[in-house]
């Protein structure tokens, strides 16, 4: 795309003899590229009408929002909504399970694709390869409520495999569907399993695009399997890694609602209660539409602060950042 | 060819564009409505537009043949206003907002704030004058009130719908009587579990089986005797957990868990598996809608029998029966009913402008309730949408194109003072849960505070019940012991409960008077 445009530009160049102004600059450009801008238009409606026309919605937050009297009619209540929440008594522990979920999340999931696409990319095999991409693939195309589902077959107190197994060998079943204690390891464990396989494309692509050539040369210096996956393959993969890293602070304080919505019930909800559920909880089940934004604005900042400083920290450390 | 290679994109683009706008821009065009005839002139048919939700894709219309007929029976022109269910919600909303009103339209949940804003008229002052209004059943007229006001007239369904289901061929093989009380119930349980009742050899049975929903111990705990959400002392409203009998009950559900009589994970079981283990001959008792019993009967012969076995084969052996419920430990029964109607008929004020145009239409509403015009929206017209059979049963048409002519117009069927429609064939199962039904109205306990609805409960409700149902389920499973419970209520109290309390007298003390 950048090379074909540049190159309509470099042929329509010549076509411009008079010096123009920068007003005529403008809408000459516009005249030259109008097919292009015409191709994009759509797209751009697209992002206008559906993403930041609707972005105005945030501003019920500040509002005592009632979906009968509309957004025009609704009562403005500057930041009461945020007031009341961070003085609730749940907000300490919603914060804390949510930044504990999160911070598992980052440790324990994020670097598993990685090292399994080093491992895939490892294979000499390519049959063994490809089936093993396949079937790590395939849990990512089953949804959430089907992997709970699955969950409950299998832990279940009353005849769960897993369980079952455990009283085999313990004597005693284990409560992990009910006992706090087991909720994070369970999510986890749940998260690895389908996110894990999906993930390793972009790595794995990444891999794709090193030079053969480097590797060869240092083979013929002596370098073992090891010492090119440590000079060779991973500075090559820096770039991308550290993008994906902060793509995921973006995301950092999701912790998927309807995962945790569905994993969690009457015994487990002291740990399980996060932002994402609570909003639900307030927003939907309560219809306080005003407070519910509001908690799920204060997310969103959190998150943009993340990704800003992320990024900056990447472009310190010479990286390219997202922008 | 040249011009058609530069015309593409622009027609392209174009489209796409014509496409989203379009998403925008799909306006209801205003329906204009004629002056009503109500009062000037008593002949001319009424002009009556109703709105409401829809279940199926072909329905019925104003040429409909069942709607022609209704029309003459009730001099009438009727325009019908379908909107598909899964949205009216959102639907019901936009018309209120919009101004452009129909005269008469189902309800949504959100129609509490614009009722008290004086949106649709109170038609409880006004439903005594109709023979068959003015006997909708005083319990559910009070679940469908705001604050003493009835804004709509209440679609009826089954009050008395909750029961208990237990295997009949389970107690006839222990050699036990249906149970009469808590503490028979509880005996029949410790059979279950430890007695074998299927006779395989196998300590592979349970009692009763429950799951995340917390509708059985809302049930059981009503047989013990604590209030439907709200008891009253002294005059005041208080609470149902702060009534002893709660602690009674709870400590019979710690009972059934620690004893194993209950299936141990019910706290993490989608309520979509629950049924599974009484289906499967592992459980022998749930307590739910009491016409669940059939269902379950069938696949429990599904299971004997196999798939494809004839109503003969199943007609041998009868797995469930079905009870409304069990006495307490001193025989009283108290039972919990079930709201007993789902969404009202609202009337609007802008559409319909005058006391006299609004009697018309709830003259209207009371027509559709004569046996008669019941089974004329339910069943359709004798000939065309079915045919009764020797023995007096229904027997719907197959074919589509008349079928259309009636579907989903029992939307708007109120069904006061109750169902007069043609029933369909009963199995004894079926015969004993409609009894169980109809008996279940003289137990059932009513909430005293229903329809009153509290400014912070209406903000905070969902937080705070969910408190207490926590607390609930951690006590039956040991998390906490008394001390928790008790926490765990003035947790309730502190983060709004008392003040739901304190305005749920007020409004109380006020529609007392």
């Amino acid at each position: 795309m950048k090379d074909a445009s540049s190159s309509l530009e470099a042929m329509s160049e010549p076509a411009l003899i008079v010096k123009p102004n920068k007003r005529s600059a403008l809408f000459q450009s516009l005249k030259r590229d109008k097919w292009l801008y015409l191709l994009v238009a759509p797209g751009l409606l697209y992002f206008l009408l559906f993403k930041y026309l609707p972005m105005w919605g945030v501003l019920i937050a500040f509002q005592d929002y009632q979906p009968f009297l509309g957004f025009w009619h609704s009562e403005w209540v500057g930041l009461d909504n945020f007031k009341f929440f961070f003085q609730s008594p749940d907000f300490l522990r919603l914060f804390k399970n949510t930044l504990i979920l999160s911070f598992l999340n980052l440790v324990l999931v994020f670097p598993l694709p990685i090292i399994v696409a080093l491992m895939l990319n490892e294979l000499k095999n390519a049959l063994v390869k490809r089936g093993i991409q396949t079937l790590i693939y395939v849990p990512h195309f089953i949804s959430m409520v089907v992997v709970t589902s699955m969950t409950y077959v299998f832990f279940t107190t009353s005849g769960g495999y897993i369980n079952e197994i455990v009283k085999n060998v313990t004597g005693h079943t284990i409560p992990f569907l009910t006992d706090p204690q087991w909720f994070r390891p369970l999510i986890i464990i749940q998260t690895v399993w389908q996110t894990t396989g999906w993930s390793t494309i972009i790595i794995l692509a990444a891999l794709t695009g090193v030079n053969a050539e480097l590797y060869e040369a240092a083979m013929m210096d002596g370098a073992g399997r090891w010492r090119q996956l440590w000079h060779i393959t991973l500075p090559a993969i820096r770039s991308t890694i550290v993008i994906l890293l902060i793509l995921k602070l973006g995301h950092f304080l999701d912790n998927g609602f309807e995962h945790i919505y569905l994993m969690s019930n009457s015994l487990n909800r002291s740990v399980a209660d996060v932002f994402d559920t609570y909003v639900y909880y307030i927003g939907l089940t309560s219809g306080q539409f005003s407070f519910a934004t509001a908690v799920g604005l204060f997310k969103s900042i959190i998150s943009i602060i993340l990704v800003l400083g992320a990024n900056k920290l990447a472009k310190k450390f010479g990286e390219e950042g997202l922008y | 060819m040249k011009l058609m290679k530069r015309a593409l994109p622009v027609v392209v683009s174009s489209l796409l564009v014509a496409g989203i706008t379009a998403g925008c821009s799909n306006n209801e065009a205003a329906s204009t409505k004629s002056k009503k005839g109500g009062e000037s002139d008593s002949n001319k048919p009424l002009d009556i537009t109703i709105m409401m939700p829809s279940f199926d894709q072909e329905l019925a219309d104003e040429n409909s043949t069942v709607v022609k007929k209704l029309e003459e029976e009730t001099n009438t022109d009727i325009h019908l206003r379908w909107t598909p269910n899964d949205t009216y919600p959102d639907k019901f909303s936009i018309t209120l907002a919009s101004g452009d009103l129909p005269d008469i339209m189902v309800s949504a949940s959100s129609y509490v704030k614009a009722a008290q804003s004086g949106e649709f008229w109170d038609v409880g002052k006004y439903i005594d004058d109709y023979p068959n209004l003015k006997k909708l059943n005083p319990i559910i007229r009070q679940n469908a009130s705001i604050n003493g006001t009835l804004y709509g007239i209440p679609r009826i369904r089954a009050l008395g719908r909750n029961g208990i289901m237990i295997r009949k061929d389970w107690l006839d093989k222990l050699g036990l009587q249906e149970p009469k009380t808590t503490d028979d119930l509880y005996k029949i349980l410790v059979a279950f579990k430890n007695d074998d009742p299927d006779g395989n050899g196998k300590d592979d049975t349970y009692g009763m089986t429950v799951s995340q929903f917390s509708g059985p111990w809302d049930n059981i705990q009503t047989w013990f005797g604590v209030p439907n959400e709200w008891g009253v002392e002294k005059g005041k409203l208080k609470p149902y957990f702060e009534f002893p009998e709660y602690q009674e009950a709870l400590d019979y559900f710690k009972k059934l868990f620690d004893e194993g009589l209950i299936n141990k994970d019910f706290a993490a079981m989608p309520p979509s598996k629950w049924y599974d283990d009484i289906q499967n001959n592992k459980a022998g008792v749930i307590v739910d809608v009491v016409d669940s019993a059939h269902r379950i009967e069938k696949e429990l012969d599904k299971l004997e029998f196999g798939e494809n076995s004839t109503a003969e084969q199943q007609e041998q052996k009868t797995f469930m029966t079905a009870l409304g419920g069990v006495a307490d430990p001193d025989g009283k029964k108290h039972y919990l009913p079930t709201s007993g109607f789902s969404n009202l008929l609202l009337i609007p004020k802008p559409a319909v402008k005058t006391e006299a145009e609004l009697k018309r239409v709830l003259k209207f509403i009371d027509q559709t309730n004569n046996q008669e015009n019941q089974r004329l929206l339910f069943h359709g017209i004798e000939g065309k949408q079915y045919t009764l059979d020797g023995n007096g049963y229904v027997v719907a048409t197959t074919d589509k194109t008349v079928l259309k002519d009636l579907q989903d117009l029992n939307q708007f069927q109120t069904f006061i003072p109750e169902d007069l429609t043609i029933k369909p064939q009963q199995t004894p199962l079926r015969e004993k849960e409609a009894e169980i039904q109809k008996e279940n109205e003289k137990y059932v306990v009513g909430n005293p505070a229903a329809g009153l609805i509290s400014e912070t409960y209406s903000r905070m409700g969902a937080q705070l019940d969910q408190i207490i149902d926590d607390a609930r389920i951690k006590y039956i499973s040991g998390q906490i012991d008394k001390a928790g419970l008790k926490a765990a209520i003035e947790q309730w109290k502190s983060q709004g409960g008392d003040q739901v309390t304190k305005e749920m007298n007020q409004l109380y003390s006020k529609t007392k008077k």
